[in-house]
């Protein structure tokens, strides 16, 4: 049996709920994947869309104030070229620009070496701002070599406006500054001076860093040679340029920044801070061309993502717990399935299991009825009901020389161990009832097996009968079992001693009781599974409803043991109602029917135990076969079979060289011949001799056992029978 | 009950006439101890006239053939009637001899 084999951990089941989990999972992190892409490229789209518009706007802002400083100076310029032929008017003329426009602190008409010859090389009318006052002066002087200044060579050059590098005015207005400076040119197009306005650019780090696109983000501005001109450090600014700044960075993407700055050029690019922090670097020049100033826009990473990643981060924190939750659910959900399946099928072998057991044991017990359909002389009816758990209750029977062994009996407990027991009883009574025929022989090799071998404390109440069929004598011993019925002209239980299940103790006795069974009369046996039914308020159907339901039956003459059988349970079925059945019902009722027949011969002859004499029984023999008319073959069987009973008797039955006498008494009625071979020897049963083998070797054979052989297969039936302390022994045989 | 014992070339030929009962076996057998003395190679037993056997009488046969076996002779049936045979039958004795 297998009730206690293992599950398999790793269950099918279980198995696809992982693969399922997986896949969940598998599906949540690429979800979240690609959600996270998608808005940090949504995110990062953004970024550089208000980059690139906070460099645009940034831009107009500086070319505003820029254009408009080239404008007013431009606009100046056409009046120097009308007025040129008045040098001092130059003086008004740059004052004029500095009153004009708030933004212009200082302006220059610096001439040509020697323009005006009386004005000498350097003719420069310079005017500035100090404080609210506006003073002038020569800007060129001994010390102060205009000619060669950038301001002045790049536009005269270019012949177009130009934007000097900023610079810091030192000693002047203690600023950051930068110089318009365009060419003024005389009637024929020939430059003769420029024409400068000094820009004070304090104002830039005001407008480029006034607002941010992130709390943390910060612009600058270089100029077209990498001076720092606006940045969020105040003290950088005109004191180092970008190149300074940036030469021990560890990140060369930043000097490649920084070229394409100082190029022009507008791009991106995402760099490291000395920190080692990320940051993306979106950058353009101005748009006007000419002061090559470059603006970058500079904003963190952690910046920028950060809104991103917390909600991502908190996503996948949700994510996780979710899948966990969905794991943590799917393997409850197996387990308990798993768990109630193994519980279903283990529920289902055991009660299969049971259902098995509980088949093979009414399988065992006698079945078809009438059992003996050739025999006039015993009805017998059996009936098991199993109640829903397998019990162990048992009834067999069986005719062994003209005598019914029967017993019916109840195993103590249920299930399968009580069916076990059950089962080894039954077996145990057929091989001992094989050759005992005293039913406290029986009883007593029953319960020394059952009780050498009882290791579970299982015991059985058992009764143990066996009619004579050819008396009726019925012999019987009971252990612990529930009377009989006797169902004879007056029914009352069949007194029994009280005494212990068979089981419990080797050696015990129990004894044998006696009676006579009238033909007619019904033995019935049962089980208390009858006297103990219950009905739905727990009330027992009790031996009273059980007798009198035998004395209806009785009454109304029905004492077959089938109707018998199907009465008690009709009765039983209508007490207990809707209750369920809590034991076996088990009954057994055995009819006595031995028909009544004319005596038509009746002889007998006395011999001694000397074989000597065995002619003589050859010739009572003969006469007998002649009367009931056997054909010498018969006869010849007859006289065989006569012979080896009664020389059995002659060599067993008494000591040797002790006489004693041999009476053989022949009666014969229409159906049958009987002998009865009757002494007064020691008890001496021929009948419990075991069968001789008769396919062994001639070496082989014993000498013994031939002679009740050839009496069991010449006859039809040999009884042996110790009544009144004489050995009586009868043969039958059907007459033709 | 007689029993006519033959010798024949070294073969011997038992032939009962009558019944072997119970009480006649003793004598059958004493009758045939001298042929058996002679560890003959080949015994028949001839039951043409043989009405009735018994056990006792069948173990008188089994004897013979015990003894033939020990020193190699061949034992053989022979003459049996449908009664007789039956009894060998039931008894299973069909099976340990050979007939002729």
């Amino acid at each position: 049996m297998n009730i206690f084999k293992k599950i398999q951990p790793q269950t099918p089941r279980w198995k696809s709920s992982l693969a399922l989990i997986i896949t969940a999972a598998v599906l949540i992190e690429a979800t979240s994947a690609i959600q996270y892409w998608f808005a940090s490229n949504g995110i990062q789209k953004e970024v550089q869309h208000r980059a690139e518009s906070e460099l645009k706007v940034k831009s107009l802002e500086i070319q505003n104030v820029l254009t408009a400083v080239e404008v007013a100076v431009n606009n100046k310029a056409w009046w120097i070229e009308q007025q040129l032929a008045q040098p001092d008017t130059m003086w008004g003329i740059t004052r004029k620009l500095l009153a004009d426009n708030e933004i212009i602190v200082g302006s220059a008409i610096a001439f040509e070496p020697y323009y005006y010859p009386e004005k000498g090389r350097q003719y420069s009318p310079y005017s500035y701002k100090q404080g609210k006052t506006i003073e002038s002066k020569q800007l060129g002087t001994e010390q102060y070599e205009y000619h060669e200044k950038e301001w002045y060579t790049a536009p005269l050059q270019s012949g177009h406006g130009h934007w000097s590098e900023p610079y810091y005015d030192e000693g002047g207005g203690e600023m950051m500054m930068s110089t318009y400076s365009i060419p003024i040119h005389d009637q024929t197009g020939k430059a003769v001076a420029i024409f400068t306005a000094d820009v004070s650019l304090d104002w830039l780090s005001g407008v480029i860093n006034a607002h941010h696109i992130y709390p943390s983000s910060y612009n600058l501005v270089i100029s077209r040679k990498g001076q720092m001109m606006a940045c969020p450090v105040e003290s950088l600014v005109m004191r180092q340029t970008i190149q300074e700044l940036t030469a021990k960075a560890e990140d060369t993407t930043v000097l490649h920044v920084n070229r394409q700055m100082m190029a022009g050029k507008s791009g991106q690019a995402s760099v490291k801070d000395p920190k080692g922090k990320k940051n993306y670097v979106f950058y353009a020049p101005l748009d006007d061309g000419q002061t090559g100033w470059s603006m970058a826009v500079v904003c963190s990473d952690h910046e920028i993502y950060y809104g991103l990643r917390q909600v991502t981060f908190s996503l996948m924190l949700l994510m996780l717990a979710g899948l966990a939750l969905m794991v943590f659910i799917i393997y409850r959900i197996a387990r308990g399935a798993r768990k109630l399946q193994d519980v279903n099928a283990e529920k289902e072998r055991i009660g299969s299991e049971l259902r098995i057991a509980s088949n093979i044991q009414r399988g065992m017990l006698p079945k078809i009825f009438p059992p003996y359909p050739e025999r006039n002389d015993v009805e017998i009816f059996g009936s098991l009901e199993p109640a829903k758990e397998v019990g162990g209750d048992l009834y067999d029977y069986f005719i062994r020389d003209e005598k019914l062994f029967f017993c019916i009996g109840d195993v103590s407990g249920k299930g399968v161990p009580a069916s076990l027991v059950m089962a080894v009883t039954r077996s145990l009574f057929r091989t001992v009832a094989a050759h005992e025929a005293m039913p406290e022989r029986i009883m007593a090799s029953l319960n020394d097996a059952m009780a050498e071998m009882n290791e579970t404390n299982m015991f059985v109440t058992l009764f143990v009968g066996v009619l004579d069929l050819p008396t009726g004598r019925l012999r019987y011993s009971n252990a612990g079992h529930d009377a009989p019925i006797i169902m004879a002209s007056d029914v009352k239980l069949l007194p029994v001693e009280a005494n212990i299940p068979v089981g419990v103790m080797t050696g015990w006795k129990f004894p044998t009781q006696e009676t006579m069974i009238v033909p007619q009369n019904t033995i019935f046996l049962y089980t208390d599974g009858l006297t103990e039914a219950e009905d739905t308020n727990h009330n027992l159907f009790g031996e009273d409803r059980m007798l009198s339901v035998a004395r209806n039956a009785q009454k109304e003459n029905k004492q077959e043991p089938q109707a018998v059988i199907r009465q008690m349970t009709d009765a039983v079925h209508g007490f207990v109602g809707e209750a369920e059945q809590s034991d076996d019902l088990t009954m057994l009722a055995i009819q006595y029917t031995k028909p009544q027949l004319d005596v038509r011969l009746l002889r007998s002859i006395t011999l001694t135990n000397n074989v000597e004499e065995v002619p003589q029984l050859a010739q009572f023999v003969e006469e007998v076969c002649e009367v009931v008319e056997f054909d010498p073959a018969t006869t010849m069987s007859i006289n065989l079979a006569i012979e080896e009973a009664v020389v059995n008797v002659m060599n067993y039955a008494y000591p040797k060289n002790k006489k004693g006498n041999i009476c053989i008494e022949a009666q014969a009625n229409d159906v049958r011949l009987k002998f009865t071979i009757t002494d007064s020897g020691t008890p001496f049963d021929p009948t419990a001799k075991e069968e001789v083998d008769t396919t062994l070797k001639a070496e082989e054979r014993p000498i013994g056992g031939l002679g009740i052989h050839l009496v069991r297969q010449l006859m039809d039936s040999i009884n042996y029978e110790r009544i009144d302390g004489k050995n009586i022994l009868t043969l039958r045989k059907k007459l033709n | 009950m007689k029993t006519i014992i033959t010798e024949q070339n070294g073969s011997y030929v038992a032939a009962f006439d009558g019944r072997i009962d119970t009480a006649a076996s003793p004598a059958v057998e004493q009758d045939l101890k001298p042929m058996l003395e002679k560890n003959p190679k080949e015994i028949i037993l001839d039951c043409t006239k043989l009405t009735y056997i018994s056990s006792s009488g069948l173990r008188v046969f089994l004897s013979v053939l015990k003894n033939a076996k020990t020193w190699g002779g061949k034992v053989y049936l022979t003459g049996l009637n449908d009664d007789i045979r039956n009894i060998f039958s039931i008894t299973g004795f069909i099976n340990l001899f050979q007939f002729k």
